[in-house]
């Protein structure tokens, strides 16, 4: 048992760290958001060129090959910072997928320039069947239907989805900057402000070798890159928690009402106590399933790594929930006021807390899966 | 990170599994359901403590001059967990918090008889901290030892939930001997009082759950050599294994092993309508939010356990853990027995009680760790303190 990170890990933290501190800071988030845009493409090349992106692409596609848990790491420091960039659909939902399912010509173009931040690949995996995929007599396949809130498609070249089929379900990766007249984003406005759009997918083919799984191995692809997706924003709600919870203790301490720092009465001593503690059982139940899924080698332990992942998702909705609410409140009205930093915390722990499976719904899976064990 | 047992790790769970299992007697059980030995001190509690001793395992995380095994924390976790799911009512607090603070800082005599004797199972020690007039603050404690011409010191005053002293060999008391110290914990000193001395009595509190004593010191001379550590520096011997102690408080296993039983209890029962309880959905529930609650639980008590054994244990963190666990502690027992309902209240030893009324008793005793051992308020200043760097009020 070993609770601590080794020195590349923390190597790729401390740089996360630097990055972040430099150009993800308030100020240049400022300019950020007066674009109305929530992405930052020049941080997001300094984290390419930093070899940041591709901490958990292999070395062949030019990454530097370390495990899921050291990517975690650079998106706990993401959201330590609110960073304006889509390092868990890139990195996490459409790279992880696409390195462990797709054919080699798949792998071999967007590997590589995900890696080295070319190219923008974004995922939408949740189990929605809103889409509906024909295979063609000749073997290529018609997509039609449509779904919402698909994360930076406006930026991204391709998207990776799924769809089901008469052969069961299909996850395949669809062109996004294809001149096409069966495929339409309208962009949507979401609380956070990421950039989402709605794809309207209209007798849209798509070639064969496209499809990066079908029937089991699709579900198989799927429920992993959900949960793997689910560990991150763990990670991700994490640092955004610890964060929240930090300048709250340093704004509660200047603050002065009654003639005393406002962190001296009682009540807000123990309530940010109690964000100390939340924050702990997210980390650590984090962790735990961070740590089940970087380091299983075959199947065997699949049913401790679901109840994992499902506590830390449990977690995730409850904190980012608590945490947000009660740092707005202990800071009073400048928590709401758009000019200081914690707004933007609070509404991506709201977009973490849904995202995925809210903390009820994750409830009531874990307690099908304990009365599937004792039954 | 890699937060997973060692082989070696689940050989000792093994080893300590077995062994408990064949421990603990009937008799035991049967001596247990007498309130006035729930805790232990009948013979035969002595009888399985002497037999503990002799095979090695009440000196396992003690160093090597004692016989000991140097179990790291983590194993030191596992071994009381293993323990407590075992039901037996082992003397945490004598081996783990008083023992090690005797071995450091008694005297020859002290290490001979006393410590020696723990080892050996044959000591119980009663913790005499808590006063009428002092309890979260303890440094206000009014028990009073003066010191003689002849050198032994003249104890008077009254301590409270004195637990165990009713049957103890000693009680671990802190008195004050300097009456006008600056502050009032430097004034603070320890000493072993042997229970038979004659300037000892104690009568019985019966609580809720456990029963505990009132106990009195009147002229009790002592001799010197019962005093521990330095005069008036006895605080930092009562805080001093605090963390350790509170570590064992909060020990996850006995709650994991209620969740398991009531969630067996209700796939194997249905409710008035005839409907399978493990198919309702509140059950579920209710199993899912305990089962969540419990590995945080599981994690933060091993974690603190390894950084134990890495020596970066830090107080925000034991503090924590504290908060945490006592207070999941009891939302937890409100959500199993929920699940057992109206029947969950029957008490052990009537016709019909349900997991042999342990839940029952389990929510009679539930709120004592929220204020003892620390009141979570304090703890919590703690956290806001030393892991925020809040200033503190007053
Ligand atoms: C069954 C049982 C067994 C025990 N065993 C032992 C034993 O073996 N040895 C021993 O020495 N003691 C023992 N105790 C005593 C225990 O340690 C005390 O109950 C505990 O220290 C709290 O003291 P108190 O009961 O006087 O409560 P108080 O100190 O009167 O506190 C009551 C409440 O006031 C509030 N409060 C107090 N201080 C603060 C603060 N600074 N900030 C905010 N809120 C505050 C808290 O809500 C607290 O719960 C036992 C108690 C029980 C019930």
């Amino acid at each position: 048992m070993n609770f601590s990170y080794d020195e590349n890990q923390l190597e790729i933290k401390q740089l996360a760290d630097k990055i972040f501190s430099e150009l993800a800071n308030d100020e240049r988030q400022k300019l950020v958001d007066a674009s109305g845009s929530r992405f930052d493409p020049e941080l997001w090349q300094q984290l390419a060129e930093s070899g940041l992106l591709g901490i958990a692409i292999d070395d062949s596609y030019g990454g530097m090959g370390f495990n899921f848990e050291s990517l975690c790491l650079l998106i706990e420091e993401a959201g330590r910072y609110v960073a304006p960039v889509p390092a868990i659909h890139n990195l996490v939902s459409a790279a992880m997928p696409i390195q462990r399912y797709a054919n080699d010509a798949i792998k071999e173009q967007y590997l590589g320039p995900i890696a080295n931040g070319k190219t923008l690949v974004t995922a939408t995996l949740a189990n929605d069947n809103s889409l509906n995929a024909i295979q063609n007599s000749n073997g290529d396949w018609i997509i039609d239907g449509h779904i919402s809130c698909v994360p930076y498609a406006v930026y991204a070249q391709a998207v990776l989805l799924s769809a089901t089929s008469e052969q069961g379900l299909v996850i395949l990766l669809v062109e996004l900057n294809a001149d096409s007249k069966t495929l339409t984003l309208v962009e949507q406005q979401s609380t956070a402000c990421e950039p989402w759009s709605q794809l309207h997918l209209q007798q849209h083919p798509i070639a064969a070798e496209n499809i990066i799984a079908s029937g089991d191995k699709a579900a198989e692809c799927q429920a992993w890159a959900q949960q793997l997706t689910i560990a991150a924003q763990c990670a991700m709600a994490t640092g955004l928690s610890d964060k929240m919870l930090r300048m709250t203790a340093a704004y509660t301490s200047q603050r002065e009402q009654f003639g005393r720092p406002v962190a001296t009465f009682q009540a807000v001593g123990q309530r940010a106590a109690d964000g100390f503690i939340d924050i702990e059982c997210l980390r650590l139940c984090t962790q735990e399933a961070i740590s089940l899924l970087s380091h299983s080698v075959d199947n065997s332990n699949q049913s401790v790594i679901n109840e994992a992942v499902t506590i830390a998702n449990i977690w995730c909705g409850d904190i980012c929930h608590r945490l947000s609410q009660s740092s707005q409140h202990l800071h009073g009205g400048i928590g709401v006021d758009r000019d200081y930093p914690l707004h933007r915390y609070c509404l991506w722990a709201k977009q973490l807390e849904l995202s995925l499976g809210s903390s009820a719904s994750s409830l009531e899976q874990l307690g099908d899966q304990i009365a599937a064990e004792f039954a | 990170m890699n937060i997973t047992f060692t082989h070696e790790q689940m050989a000792l769970q093994r080893e300590v599994r077995d062994y408990m299992s064949i421990l603990m007697t009937d008799t035991m059980r049967e001596e247990m359901k007498d309130p006035e030995h729930f805790e232990g001190g009948g013979p035969e509690f002595r009888r399985l403590m002497k037999k503990m001793g002799k095979d090695g395992w009440i000196a396992l995380s003690w160093p090597k001059e004692y016989g000991g095994r140097e179990a790291t924390p983590i194993e030191q976790y596992i071994f009381t967990e293993e323990v407590m799911k075992a039901g037996f009512p082992y003397p945490f607090l004598t081996t783990e918090a008083i023992g090690p603070v005797l071995a450091d800082h008694g005297n020859e005599m002290v290490k001979k008889k006393v410590v020696q004797g723990i080892l050996d199972g044959e000591v119980v020690i009663a913790i005499g901290y808590s006063e009428p007039d002092a309890g979260t603050d303890l440094a206000s404690l009014k028990t009073r030892a003066t010191q003689q011409a002849n050198g032994n010191w003249l104890i008077n005053g009254q301590k409270i939930w004195t637990s165990l002293a009713n049957f103890s060999d000693y009680i671990w008391v802190a008195a004050r001997t300097d009456q006008d110290a600056a502050k009032p914990h430097k004034g603070i000193s320890m000493f072993l009082v042997p229970a038979d001395n004659p300037g000892f009595s104690h009568t019985a509190i019966h609580t809720l759950g456990v029963r505990t004593n009132a106990t009195y010191y009147q002229d009790l001379e002592l001799s010197d050599e019962w005093r521990v550590g330095e005069i008036n520096k006895g605080w930092g011997l009562i805080t001093g294994q605090l963390n350790r102690e509170r570590l064992s408080l909060v020990n996850h296993g006995p709650v994991y092993q209620l969740y398991q039983e009531v969630a067996e209890w209700a796939a194997a029962n249905k409710n008035s309508g005839g409907e399978q309880l493990l198919n309702k959905a509140w059950v579920r529930g209710n199993l899912a939010k305990v089962k969540t609650g419990l590995q945080a639980l599981r994690l933060i008590c091993l974690k603190q356990a390894w950084a134990m054994g890495e020596g970066t244990l830090t107080m925000e963190q034991a503090s924590a853990a504290k908060v945490y666990g006592t207070e999941f502690f009891v939302e937890a027992y409100r959500l199993l027995l929920e699940i057992l309902g109206h029947n969950g209240l029957i008490q052990a030893d009537s016709p019909g009680a349900i997991l042999k009324g342990k839940l029952e008793h389990r929510y009679r005793v539930g709120s004592i760790l929220t204020f003892g051992g620390g009141c979570n308020e304090v703890q919590r200043e703690i956290i806001a303190g030393a892991g925020l760097w809040m200033p503190r009020g007053r």
